[in-house]
């Protein structure tokens, strides 16, 4: 990667807050991603990460959710501030998503082929024998069995991995060069798990995506990841090369996640758990989110650190970073 | 889908049979006596037998039962005591006018309903939402005799547009049929239209929500083909249901409105024929109307299965 090359994406400052509410659910978030990369974006249930995804694509529920403030450059224009048309210009074309329930996600009276073929339709202006035909080739591409019985078929005949299936050839089937991929195989059985991650990554070795994964598994992360934002109650508290993170998590909350994966955490990290709760969405304290959980709070927590790079490998937002690893587990002292 | 249907109508014969059984015994349990009201003031004993052995009264009740049924099930459904016309040829006489009425009704209830339902949940909380919610809860508070009488007094009386009243047969002269029904018609569908509204408001609330919704917008769709294609389709569902059930609902407002309008129909020929203990006539009545239910719930059926893809092979 070379660095100066132009960014597909760059958010800065992004923002998103419920109506009403004294705090923003998203919080000056920022990254960047270079064409043909991917980036996870990781972080417990209910700290933003869906709703990141859809304000780029302009799909927030709003009301109540709205962007209020920040930027998003895709290819050098602001997605966040374009019109209406424009936008559905670029989404389902330039950039795609999918999404997390492949069960409710897809149309249930509407056929397969015909799911796919319109998006081909709207962008390319194509006839509907074209479009048909893109279809079929959609949905061999990403290894459906029959495809072309499947064309005809409604989603309640296919199972859950062949809907994500289904999914991932509609939202590729105009060549995007960015795909939003949120949670995409939380709600599938493990095997079917690991084959559409497969899938999703030939797929994107062959065509060239950038990706941005949304998900809450490390695992996944370590698997597909080029960099790693993680995020905390709207915030990303550390962000970097995938490898780099591993290596040298430095936000007590990186740390603390990485401490509960099994496959991942030492021995003696295992059984770990972060004590206390998310703060509410709609009503996050002042200063650093994570202060109320965390063991190595101290007076300045109480203001709002900024991501910096003290450790010297990537940016982390923590008055106290780097930790010290000897200061990890007070448990640690104690025989097991 | 043509065996559902079959299935369909024979699971409904023996239905029919239990309403057909269910009419012919309550009939028989109401005070009056049928033949009383033919003979009018004469109540010579010897006539009054007479008819009452010319139309088979004094045979056990199964016994007449059961020549009511063999005769319906052949499409005799009997003789009006007090017109002397076969049963079915009043019927074939009344009922096109009266469904006429009610498919009119209809297409107004659903031209209103269906599209104001739409716009209201799709701009839930704006102006426009309030306005339908408005004008439904009036057009449900409203009572159709009063709106009927100012629709008479404003369009026919001072305006002059629309006929007040009577009725011209479809087939021969249908653009005058229309103009005459139209103001019935509408008197009738406005409620209907705010139910449906109502309906169609909370589906639609319900889809545009959805999942499959976003993954459509996600394609970069235009708003209409997202209401339209996307969530009015999934909607569409509930919608029949509730169609179907006003189908009853808009029997009984024909009636009422054929009453304000003068108009020939069925109503008409049901009052006329309960107060004349008209038997035969509110036999074949019943009958035809419980036949008329069935059929537009196997058709509401079907037409789930046409519109829930999930239920087609099931
Ligand atoms: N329509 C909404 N109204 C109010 N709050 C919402 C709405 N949708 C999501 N939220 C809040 O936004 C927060 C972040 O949600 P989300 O981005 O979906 O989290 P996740 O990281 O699990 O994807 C959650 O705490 C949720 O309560
Ligand atoms: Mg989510």
């Amino acid at each position: 990667m070379t660095p100066d090359a132009p960014p597909l994406l760059e958010v800065r400052n992004l923002s998103i807050r419920v109506a009403n509410a004294r705090s923003n659910l998203v919080d000056d978030v920022s990254f960047s991603l270079q064409p043909g990369r991917t980036l996870c974006i990781v972080g417990e249930s209910g700290c933003g990460k869906s709703q990141t995804a859809l304000a780029l694509m302009g799909l927030l529920a709003s009301p109540p959710l709205s962007v209020t403030g920040g930027t998003a450059l895709f290819n050098g224009r602001d997605l966040l501030s374009l019109p209406q048309a424009e936008k559905q210009r670029i989404r389902g074309d330039r950039m795609a998503m999918i999404f997390q329930e492949p069960m409710s996600s897809l149309n249930p009276v509407l056929r397969i082929g015909e799911q796919i073929a319109e998006a081909v339709r709207r962008h390319r202006g194509v006839s509907n024998s074209v479009a048909r035909a893109r279809a079929l080739e959609m949905l061999e591409k990403v290894r459906i069995p029959a495809a072309g019985k499947r064309l005809d078929e409604f989603p309640h005949q296919l199972s859950g991995g062949m809907r994500q299936r289904a999914m991932i050839a509609m939202a590729l089937a105009n060549d995007p060069e960015l795909l939003l991929a949120d949670e995409p195989t939380t709600a599938l059985d493990v095997t079917i798990q690991a084959q559409i991650l497969d899938l999703m990554r030939t797929l994107q070795a062959e065509l060239g995506t950038a990706m941005i994964l949304i998900t809450h598994d490390l695992g996944v992360v370590a698997e597909m990841a080029d960099e790693v934002a993680v995020m905390y109650a709207g915030r990303i508290v550390e962000i970097g090369a995938t490898q780099d993170i591993f290596d040298d998590p430095q936000h007590p909350y990186t740390i603390g996640l990485m401490s509960s994966m099994p496959a991942l955490g030492r021995r003696s990290e295992r059984l770990v758990t972060i004590p206390g709760r998310v703060p509410s969405a709609t009503d996050m304290p002042d200063g650093c989110r994570f202060a109320s959980r965390c063991p190595f709070r101290i007076g300045i927590c109480a203001r709002t650190p900024e991501l910096s790079n003290p450790g010297g490998s990537h940016r982390v937002a923590c008055w106290r970073a780097p930790i010290e690893e000897t200061y990890l587990q007070p448990q640690e002292a104690q025989p097991a | 889908m043509l065996s559902f249907i079959g299935r369909r109508i024979l699971i409904a014969i023996p239905t029919v049979l239990l309403i057909s059984v269910f009419v012919f015994f309550m009939q028989k349990l109401l005070p009056g006596d049928p033949v009383l009201a033919l003979a009018g003031e004469d109540r010579n004993p010897e006539i009054l037998e007479f008819l009452r052995e010319k139309y088979r009264l004094n045979d056990p009740l199964y016994v007449q039962y059961f020549t009511w049924i063999g005769n319906a099930l052949q499409g005799d459904l009997g003789i009006s005591l007090r017109t002397q016309q076969p049963v079915l040829t009043l019927i074939g006489q009344k009922l096109p006018v009266t469904i006429q009425l009610a498919v009119m009704a209809l297409i107004i209830a659903i031209v209103i309903g269906v599209p104001a339902g739409i716009v209201s949940a799709y701009r839930k909380g704006t102006w426009v939402d309030w306005l339908a919610n408005i004008l439904a809860l009036s057009g449900l508070s409203v009572p159709n005799f009063w709106l009927g009488i100012m629709l008479i007094l404003l369009v026919s009386v001072k305006l002059g547009w629309l006929p007040a009243s009577g009725y011209q047969p479809f087939l021969d002269d249908p653009l005058q049929s229309i103009r005459t029904m139209l103001m019935p018609a509408f008197v009738l569908g406005t409620g209907l239209a705010a139910t449906l509204m109502r309906h169609t408001r909370s589906a639609m609330l319900g889809v545009l929500k959805s999942d499959y919704v976003r993954t459509a917008r996600a394609k970069g769709l235009s708003e209409t083909t997202v209401v339209v294609k996307h969530a009015l389709r999934n909607a569409l569902v509930p919608i029949v249901t509730v169609v179907t059930l006003l189908f009853g609902e808009l029997l009984a407002g024909a009636v009422l409105t054929e009453q304000i309008f003068t108009i020939p129909g069925f109503g008409k020929l049901v009052v006329d024929a309960v107060f004349n203990r008209d038997y035969a006539v509110v036999q074949g009545i019943v009958l035809c109307t419980a036949i008329a239910f069935i059929a537009m719930n196997i058709l509401a059926d079907a037409l789930y299965r046409v519109l829930n893809p999930r239920m087609r092979n099931s």
